[in-house]
């Protein structure tokens, strides 16, 4: 500070401008005290007051910084109880940040951790909820109670409120889809057959390009996968899993049984998948640009119209489809099939109910008054103000129709799916990363929690073609392709949390290097040379000692199993 | 801090040459007025932050003070330097920032020179704001730019297969070996306008009548550029010689992990990507600050050859 | 470029020697100006149009969408002069305070020459690390401040470096003239140094600049909560991290599911990306024309020689 007195006193010209920022810089905290002096006077009054009050929010989730009382939502909340929220999302590197706030010692009053809860419960960031809950939280009570167990750490405390808590039953969403995706008119031109098994998916893409190996002048191209960028590569490797008829368990297979984790990687499954992708590679059906096309590439060559099928999961590439949707030709776009290795295996591409503990809401020990801020999120937690957080004001944002169901019409649901609207109501706030029922949830009047998982609500975005397409195959919705999930009580197994630097936390980063290295070498290989180069692989696999890790997921997963989460 | 305060210690051992010293900074009060102020700054600043270096010793956890740290002693040393991994990441750092330093530094001279020599000057001035815009350029959008150049369909196989050099397009991302060319070719590219300024600098200080004095000796353009220019420019090329040499272990990152790969891997993984996975994603901060003191030893050995080398044969020198 | 004027009876070698250059020079052009034009075009194209790829260096489907959308989703105007105030500020006293620092290390008697200049040289070579470096300056109470955008970089040991090499290579001669005349240090650098120096201080002026305004990282350590602080990139890195569909997190459909809920976007990080980079850098870029008008050879050097 000894510079910046001598470099003001020493450059007059400076000084008029250094006034002006130092006058800005102290501006702030003097509004800031403001909401200070009243958590204080909360404080003292044993009542939760209703007095206004602006608290920090924090999330490692990406949005736009909000004060939450300029939406709708958070503007009818604040009505109910006070409280307005200053809403941050982190920009840049989540784990920089998680780091600076813990050395500081300074947290805003609620976070949500997402990839960062392990080091802050370490650092102590959190406190402990049970206390309020049994005190001010009836609704948080009646919502989380069938899950006490799972949300319960293993120190006996509540620290944080997860987002999946499913109330009154188990919805199943009407458009669920698989990894694999296929053209439409690759299924039309075949008479829309059944097609359950790999070897059937691969075989119509083959068919049909020897049939029209151009169209319009452009060639086509088969097979297309997303791995060109390492942080997307697990887009090639997990498919094994669910070829073998698996739900989305990070790198493990769970059997049913025995419950015992068993990595499919090196496993026969994997070298099933990369035998049929090197099949593929050598009728050159498979993009030679597999595993160097970085995502605008991608992205680039799915919306040509020229991909016959691809796999990715249908979150990874968000709405870049919705081009071909608006370009009018339901032919060029995809449908996602069930597809698994053998007819005799039964699809898991429906997420089983699942509850997943690592992502939740929390508050920390900087807050000064949990007592209010627990009082919100019961508030919240009402049938009423879920409904008024999903679906909005009824009349406005929806509609009610003789029978009691919630519906929306197209202007409706299209104000519910653009983000710009979706900001200044407050969907895009309140919908996610707060206290919450989970996505399946319904509502005691029998209507689904989420508008898009209410059977009213999906039909109104199906085109001709969706409806030509469903009839074809005799369903209603796009979930029809799928097989119902299966209760898996431990499921996802990618939500256990491996500890800071552990061996299983470097094994499953040594076990990704390691594909990431011999995936393109195997699925390139000449058919001679598959064998020996799958060999050498194994020969590496097994230098990295999976047993440990494999012990280590089987062991969370049998505590999970007897409701230790 | 310390060593060098002990060399200053060391060298003035004897009273008498204290006292010398002391009579001289007495009389040099406004030199330590206009440079003890920075000292304090850079103290404060650059040394004090030294503290972090405990955490290599340490099983570091954010959460705890240093003193309720678990000390492992040299462990994470030992994890960074048994990794067999981590002699691959050295020599491709090694190559890349060699690859980058000879390139770099020659293009830009190079450039700097033939600038210097256009006729008109803001023919001159625009061709020198223009070629540094891609230093503007975040290395995203660039990587972006060169995987899209570089595809099966992209500009440079189809200008190759128009000339008849290739007879069918190189998957250029995908074969491992032309990674370091690929990188070495995109910094220049990125960089060597950028990397032109300070050179462009240098040469207005030479004497324009050295110019005249060559020319009277009949000395051709190129001979000019040789004999006047280039010498012009040799203090700063050296001192930035002996910088950049200090960097080695620096290669670069982003532009690394934006174009590398599954099938390149092997040649595009540097040790700043190394650390990242294995320290900095898993909250290994440990590992990190032990690779990072590896690279500040190895700075400082080629730092002092480097400069002593320039002392040796009679160039400026850094310090 | 004077001498070059004075070469009159210029060869057919030299006319050859800048036929090529020139031809040389507009392949450079080429090559260096295509990323802007590229820029350009995606940040005037439709953002779902140009999923599609190809496109070059003109849009395909003209919109301001992206415009609009850049300029309203965040509070640009006033981060951008933040950071044009954190840009010219810390540039002026950077630059000073580092030249000032530069001349006392090129002076041949200072008696801690050595000293200081190794003192910092070697700090270009390790760092404390992240955490050690946010404690010290919450210590200094410089968090939610402007002046943490200015005090812990008041000290370029590169651009010290710059500047002392050629204040070394001024003629010694006026120096010793205006000590002569009884000017103390501090004189001589303010009326004679600094005014010699002006190439190289055009230079790191440039470079300080560059990286006052392009930074966000302290922002985003320092001050991220403080709106009135932010920074036109921290600004810029906000709509774009806004604007990206998925989380970088890696296969955990939990946290795509924020994501995929909106469905209807009408940018995408490319876009954004492109957008960002021409709001963001040609307020920067035109620092340079500007600056070159200072790079004129050998202006004071010779004329004192003379």
């Amino acid at each position: 500070m000894r510079n910046k007195k001598w470099l003001q006193s020493s450059l007059a010209v400076l000084t008029a401008m250094t006034i002006l920022l130092a006058g800005c810089s102290n501006n702030d905290p003097g509004g800031n005290k403001q909401t200070g002096g009243n958590k204080a006077t909360e404080g003292t009054s044993g009542e939760v007051s209703t007095d206004p009050v602006t608290y920090d929010y924090f999330a490692f989730g990406t949005n736009k910084d909000v004060i939450a009382s300029n939406t709708t939502i958070g503007k009818i909340l604040q009505g109910q109880t006070g409280v307005d929220w200053k809403m941050e999302y982190v920009v840049g590197d989540a784990s920089t940040k998680s780091g600076v706030m813990i050395a500081g010692g300074d947290y805003p009053d609620v976070i949500s951790p997402v990839g960062e809860l392990s080091k802050l419960l370490d650092a102590g960031a959190f406190i402990p909820l049970n206390d309020l809950i049994e005190k001010y939280g009836p609704n948080i009570k009646r919502v989380y109670g069938d899950y006490m167990d799972k949300i319960t750490n293993e120190d006996g405390n509540i620290y944080i409120l997860p987002f999946t808590a499913n109330v009154n039953g188990y919805l199943m969403e009407p458009d669920a889809s698989s990894t694999f995706w296929m053209q439409r008119r690759v299924l039309k031109e075949f008479g829309y057959p059944e097609v359950k098994t790999l070897d059937q998916y691969f075989d119509l893409i083959e068919q049909y390009q020897a049939k029209y190996p151009s169209v319009d002048g452009k060639g086509t191209i088969g097979f297309l996968t997303f791995a060109g960028t390492p942080g997307e590569f697990f887009t090639i490797t997990n498919q094994p899993m669910h070829l073998a008829g698996y739900p989305n368990d990070g790198n493990v297979l769970v059997d049913m049984q025995t419950h015992e984790a068993k990595l499919y990687m090196a496993s026969e499954y994997e070298k099933r998948w990369l035998t049929s992708l090197n099949a593929m590679n050598r009728k050159s059906l498979l993009d030679p640009e597999t595993f160097t096309a970085n995502k605008d590439q991608y992205l680039a060559k799915l919306t040509s119209g020229r991909v016959l099928g691809y796999v990715n999961y249908a979150w990874q590439i968000g709405d870049a489809t919705n081009n071909l949707k608006a370009a009018g030709n339901d032919d060029l776009r995809y449908v996602a099939l069930p597809i698994v290795f053998d007819e005799s295996i039964t699809d898991a591409y429906i997420d089983p109910p699942s509850f997943v503990n690592n992502r939740g809401l929390g508050i920390t020990v900087s807050a000064e008054d949990p007592e209010r801020i627990i009082k919100y999120w019961d508030n919240m937690l009402t049938e009423e103000n879920q409904k008024l957080i999903q679906w909005g004001e009824k009349d406005v944002t929806y509609s009610v129709n003789e029978e009691g169901r919630f519906i929306m019409s197209k202007e409706q649901l299209a104000n519910r799916n653009d983000n710009e609207f979706r900001r200044t109501y407050g969907w895009a706030y309140f919908d996610y990363e707060w206290p919450r029922y989970g996505n399946n949830s319904v509502y005691e009047d029998g209507n689904a929690h989420v508008p898009t998982s209410q059977p009213e609500v999906a039909a109104v975005n199906y085109t001709e073609g969706d409806l030509a397409l469903l009839k074809a195959y005799g369903l209603k919705t796009f979930s029809g392709f799928y097989s119902e999930p299966v209760e898996r009580a431990w499921y996802p197994a990618w939500s256990i949390e491996k500890e800071q630097g552990s061996p299983e936390q470097i094994f499953n980063q040594k076990a990704g290097d390691l594909q990431q290295k011999y995936y393109p070498k195997m699925v390139f290989a000449s058919e001679t040379a598959f064998e020996s180069i799958w060999n050498e692989y194994i020969a590496e696999f097994n230098k990295l000692g999976s047993a440990g890790f494999e012990k280590f997921v089987t062991a969370k997963v049998k505590d999970r199993i007897e409701g230790n989460w | 801090m310390e060593k060098h305060a002990v060399q200053l210690a060391g060298s003035t051992s004897e009273d008498s040459r204290l006292k010398t010293l002391f009579k001289t900074l007495s009389k040099q009060k406004m030199l330590m007025l206009m440079s003890l102020p920075f000292l304090v700054w850079v103290i404060l600043f650059k040394y004090i932050p030294l503290w972090g270096w405990t955490i290599a010793f340490q099983k570091f956890k954010l959460a705890k003070d240093l003193f309720d740290q678990t000390w492992i002693g040299l462990d994470n040393f030992k994890s960074l330097f048994q990794e067999q991994q981590f002699y691959l990441v050295l020599r491709n750092t090694l190559v890349m920032s060699s690859i980058n330093l000879v390139l770099g530094f020659a293009t830009a001279i190079v450039l700097a020179l033939l600038l210097n020599e256009l006729r008109k000057v803001y023919f001159k001035r625009t061709v020198q704001t223009i070629s540094y815009l891609p230093h503007f350029i975040s290395w995203v959008v660039a990587a972006n730019i060169v995987q899209t150049a570089l595809a099966p369909e992209g500009i440079v196989n189809v200008l190759l297969l128009r000339l008849q050099l290739i007879d069918h397009p190189i998957l250029w991302l995908g074969v491992g070996e032309y990674f370091w060319g690929i990188l070495g070719v995109t910094e220049v590219w990125k960089n060597v306008g950028w990397n032109t300024i300070i050179y462009l600098a240098a040469i207005t200080t030479i004497d324009p009548t050295q110019y005249e004095a060559a020319e009277m000796d009949g000395a051709s353009r190129l001979q000019r550029m040789w004999h006047v220019t280039l010498p012009g420019m040799k203090p700063v090329i050296v001192i930035l010689l002996i910088m950049n040499l200090g960097h080695i272990l620096e290669s670069g990152f982003e532009a690394q992990y934006l174009l590398g790969n599954g099938i390149n891997v092997e040649f595009s993984e540097n040790l700043d990507i190394f650390v990242l996975k294995y320290g900095m994603q898993m909250n290994n901060f440990g590992l990190a600050t032990a690779a990072g003191m590896f690279k500040t030893v190895v700075s400082f050995i080629f730092l002092i050859a480097a400069n002593n080398l320039a002392k040796r044969m009679g160039e400026s020198r850094l310090y | 470029m004077e001498h070059t004027k004075t070469a009159r009876n210029s060869s057919i070698g030299d006319k050859i020697f800048d036929v090529c250059n020139i031809i040389f020079m507009i392949i450079l052009v080429i090559l260096t100006l295509y990323p802007f034009l590229n820029m350009f075009a995606l940040s005037f194209n439709d953002a779902n149009d140009s999923i599609r790829g190809s496109i070059y260096i003109w849009p395909r489907e003209w919109t301001l969408r992206n415009f609009e959308y850049v300029f309203n989703e965040s509070n640009v105007f006033y981060a951008t002069f933040i950071s044009a105030a954190r840009t010219i500020i810390g540039t002026i006293i950077s630059v000073f305070c580092t030249a000032m620092l530069a001349y006392t290390i090129s002076r041949p008697e200072y008696a801690l020459k050595k000293f200081v200049s190794m003192t910092f040289i070697f700090t270009m070579y390790f760092s404390g690390g992240l955490i050690p470096t946010y404690l010290l300056n919450k210590e200094l109470g410089m968090l939610n401040s402007f002046w943490v955008y200015i005090i812990p970089g008041i000290i370029g040991v590169f651009n010290m470096i710059v500047i002392r090499s050629f204040i070394e290579g001024l003629p010694e001669g006026i120096m010793e003239s205006a000590k002569m005349d009884g000017a103390g240090d501090f004189i001589t650098f303010a009326r004679i140094v600094l005014p010699l120096t002006i190439p190289a201080l055009a230079t790191v002026s440039l470079f300080v600049a560059v990286s006052q305004w392009n930074s966000w990282f302290d922002v985003f350590l320092y001050n991220s909560s403080r709106p009135n602080l932010s920074t036109l990139q921290y600004e810029l890195m906000k709509v774009l991290s806004t604007s990206s569909a998925t989380t970088s997190s890696g296969g955990s459909a939990a946290d795509a599911f924020a994501n995929a809920q909106g469905n209807v976007t009408t940018v995408t990080p490319t876009s954004v990306r492109a957008t960002m980079t021409i709001v963001a850098s040609v307020p920067i870029i035109m620092v340079y024309p500007f600056l070159q008008k200072y790079f004129v050879k050998g202006m004071v050097v010779g004329g004192v020689k003379g």
